[in-house]
């Protein structure tokens, strides 16, 4: 009760015209963040802290947490419009979001995930209003042991529902894993796999290999097919029907679950959840095969874990000060510049100014939907653009965004070769997601397995003794085993696949 | 003293070859400051602090460009191999260069010589810390049991062949202890670590942590420094404890690549010291809980090599020991 009171006190500063105001531009800036590929949250929320250096301390991180959000949404436009992931999190929200716009329903995927990230977002503040602080000690319990077991049983998931696709899943599962253990060893600091090429010593980026997978591959796609627009069917909804409505509350409700557990968890990062969205949305579908040919549940689920995904991973950071993303790490690093330390005294000196941030939280996610609903159509209409126009701006668009990420020219070659690579991949229909997967998890699950190792001291009995780790390592064991002994129940996951 | 004469040689050669008239005009544009840590760390806070501050003296502005990864390698590579004109400097966090150096796995493509310390700014002493409710009430308590099981009690560092990592070894050897050594990859894991019972105890600095000493949620065992830390008062430093062979901290400092003209070495110098001897920049330094310590020219230079000096013999252990 007391925290109600404190949080009407919040809500009562956080509405005041100024903050207000901070929280719009914040909202504003983060989605073109979003927007711009290659300019992901935490590259983008660290440009824009000098802007917030003239603001007071709650104002500067009302508009920094606004400009994290925002940059969350922002990414889903282009992988609906033109298949180009704005920002890691929305890779996910392409499988489906991109497949549902050359159908001609651009507008719902758009408008679904503008009200699935205000669900989710809004849902999981309210979550950690009520249980931020014994919530957060509990994730501490997730160790080192668990988090690989997580990653593991997160890999698999993605593999054993692939379908009929199973072995095609698990090669590029593999593929995904091998490009992974390029750069230097997390733990021996020795360079590997980088045939002395400096720029491999921090593996091969993320963000231009899949830029290069899905927006270069589409590209040429599109050009090989001589279509006249990026999209050739007709525009058919500016926003989400009815039924499309009525089809994604089950989506929403799981995805916010899905998304607030994992962001409690440091260290998870954005794309995890949005994955375990998906594939729990799909496994709990009566007809899974419309997934990946536009099933508007795919991008609910994945659109709706994010942002509780973003707002729950404020928790790990208010209450302990643990940041558990590079982008909640760049913030954490703006709110100490602006003289606050983020860790469980702040909620005893400082609750003044936790508590209008965290109401400035629910304005924000309120703001968000009411700043982007009325563009969702204007968003669509790009696709009316000419394919010849709207293919050398898109080009331009990745060339821009792989190089601005680290200035590097290199990273545009990766991007331009990994665009071919999509384009084979597309051709010889091998499923693309479960290698990008596998490339996010690989640097994690093996720092977190060598940790655990360093732990127990090279024994791998430390995994028998810790009930959660073993129960998640369980899981994947139960479905392939499900699977490979009960095919015939299973028969409709099998005509479709991930992607 | 040797490297300072060299990379004196070295900028005046460079200096006779280069442009004479550079000096003069210099700076024209705004100058990129390299940091190899990303956004959001401590070497990252304190190097915007000071870019923000001596931008104002230099005359032209300072972007800050973070190009963390590989333990800082990545970042000192490209000051390493950036163009000698003065537009281009680096954040050089030591004993971190060093170790890179030293570890012959790492195939680094710089050496001593490939920067020219220009000034420092931060000395941020090495704290031994363990969970505010941990049976270790000192760091005796912690040596002893380390040495009564031997590679039973876990100690975690930032990253192999950090400073955290260095002070573990001296720790041990002062100590005549041997810890369960685990690597983490920066100070909030540790965090986690430690809070959720992963680990026993974590090696670190006090910039990172002395916040949640001073609020009682983690318990100081002991500043690895000869003296205690305006920071942490009660905490004892390694020297009264009886340990003064553990000295180590992270300093972090302003450092240009090798052949950048000894004049224009001198106008980064003037502008930079200025600023860290400016009283907002000591508020806003001690707000973070970063201790600043100017060292320019000989004195830095000296405390360069003689940190390559110490590290080396840590390195050599910690090889042996992979």
């Amino acid at each position: 009760m007391e925290a109600l009171g404190h949080l009407l006190q919040g809500f009562a500063a956080a509405l005041t015209p100024g903050y207000l105001l901070y929280a719009f531009a914040g909202c504003m800036l983060g989605t073109l963040i979003g927007v711009l590929p290659g300019l992901g949250p935490a590259a983008g929320t660290a440009i824009l802290i000098p802007l917030t250096f003239s603001l007071d301390a709650t104002g500067a991180i009302i508009m920094l947490c606004a400009i994290y959000y925002g940059a969350m949404y922002g990414g889903t436009i282009t992988s609906v419009l033109i298949n180009v992931p704005g920002e890691a999190a929305s890779v996910v929200t392409c499988i489906d979001g991109h497949q549902m716009a050359k159908q001609g329903r651009a507008g719902s995927a758009l408008g679904i995930a503008a009200i699935g990230s205000f669900v989710g977002g809004t849902l999981a503040t309210v979550a950690l209003v009520a249980v931020a602080m014994p919530l957060a000690s509990l994730a501490l319990k997730f160790g080192p042991a668990e988090f690989f077991a997580l990653m593991v049983a997160g890999l698999c998931l993605v593999v054993g529902l692939a379908g009929n696709n199973m072995l095609a899943a698990l090669l590029m599962t593999v593929i995904g894993l091998l490009f992974a253990m390029i750069g230097v060893d997390p733990v021996r600091g020795a360079p590997r796999f980088t045939f002395g090429i400096e720029e491999l010593y921090d593996g091969v980026g993320f963000v231009p290999v899949v830029m290069g997978l899905f927006g270069v591959a589409e590209l040429l796609l599109a050009a090989e097919k001589r279509q006249t627009h990026m999209v050739e069917a007709e525009l058919k909804s500016w926003m989400p029907t009815g039924a499309e409505c009525r089809q994604s509350v089950g989506a929403i409700g799981r995805g916010t679950v899905v998304g607030f557990v994992l962001g409690l968890i440091p260290g998870v990062g954005a794309i995890v959840p949005t994955f375990m969205a998906y594939v729990l949305e799909k496994r709990v579908s009566k007809t899974p095969e419309r997934f990946g040919k536009g099933a508007i549940e795919g991008v609910a689920s994945a659109e709706t874990a994010n942002n509780a995904y973003a707002n729950a991973s404020m928790v790990p950071l208010l209450a302990l000060g643990i940041p558990s993303s590079p982008t909640i790490a760049v913030l954490m690093g703006a709110f100490i510049v602006n003289g606050i330390t983020p860790g469980p005294f702040l909620f005893k000196e400082q609750p003044q100014l936790v508590w209008t941030v965290i109401a400035s939280f629910f304005v924000g996610n309120a703001l968000l939907l009411i700043l982007n609903l009325p563009l969702v159509g204007l968003w669509a209409k790009l696709l009316k653009i000419p394919f010849s126009y709207m293919c050398a701006g898109v080009l331009i668009f990745c060339v821009i965004g792989a190089y601005g990420l680290k200035q590097s020219l290199f990273d545009v070659w990766v991007m331009l070769g990994f665009g071919i690579v999509g384009y084979l991949l597309r051709k010889l229909d091998f499923p693309i997601a479960p290698a990008i997967l596998a490339l996010i998890l690989g640097p994690m699950m093996e720092r977190s397995l060598r940790t655990t190792l360093e732990i127990s001291g090279g024994s791998f009995a430390i995994f028998l003794d810790r009930p959660v780790a073993l129960g998640l390592l369980a899981v994947p064991v139960i479905v392939i085993a499900f699977l490979l002994f009960k095919p015939r129940s299973l028969a409709p996951l099998r005509e479709s696949d991930i992607e | 003293m040797i490297i300072r004469r060299r990379t004196l040689l070295a900028a005046t050669a460079a200096a006779a070859v280069a442009s004479p008239a550079l000096a003069q005009n210099y700076p024209r544009r705004a100058v990129q400051l390299i940091v190899a840590f990303p956004p959001g760390g401590s070497t990252d806070v304190g190097a915007r602090i000071l870019a923000a501050a001596a931008e104002k003296d230099l005359g032209q502005p300072i972007t800050v460009v973070n190009k963390g990864g590989a333990g800082g390698q990545i970042g000192f590579t490209e000051v390493a191999r950036a163009r000698p004109d003065g537009y281009t400097l680096g954040f050089l966090n030591l004993p971190a260069v060093n170790t890179i150096i030293l570890d012959p796995e790492r195939k680094a493509a710089f050496n001593v010589d490939s920067f020219i310390p220009v000034i420092n700014q931060v000395l941020d002493p090495g704290l031994i810390w363990v969970k505010g409710d941990s049976p270790y009430k000192t760091l005796a308590d912690l040596t002893e049991a380390a040495r009564k099981a031997p590679g039973k009690i876990s100690a975690c560092t930032t990253g192999i062949l950090s400073d955290d990592h260095l002070a573990i070894l001296m720790v041990q050897e002062a100590a005549k202890c041997e810890f369960r050594i685990v690597h983490f990859d920066g100070g909030a894991q540790q965090i986690s670590g430690v809070l959720g019972g992963h680990v026993d105890c974590a090696f670190d600095n006090v910039g990172g942590v002395f916040k949640r000493v001073q609020s009682g949620e983690v318990r100081g065992l002991a500043v690895t420094d000869s003296e205690r830390s305006k920071f942490l008062p009660n905490v004892p430093c390694t020297k009264e404890l009886g340990m003064p062979t553990v000295i180590s901290s992270s300093t972090r400092g302003v450092g240009a690549p090798k052949g950048t003209p000894a004049d224009v070495v001198k106008v980064i110098e003037t502008a930079f010291l200025k600023a860290i001897k400016s009283p907002e920049m000591l508020q806003k330094m001690d707000a973070v809980g970063l201790a600043l310590k100017p060292m320019v020219g000989a004195e830095y230079a000296k405390y360069y090599a003689d940190t390559q000096a110490q590290a080396k013999k840590y390195t050599e252990w910690a090889l042996k020991q992979r």
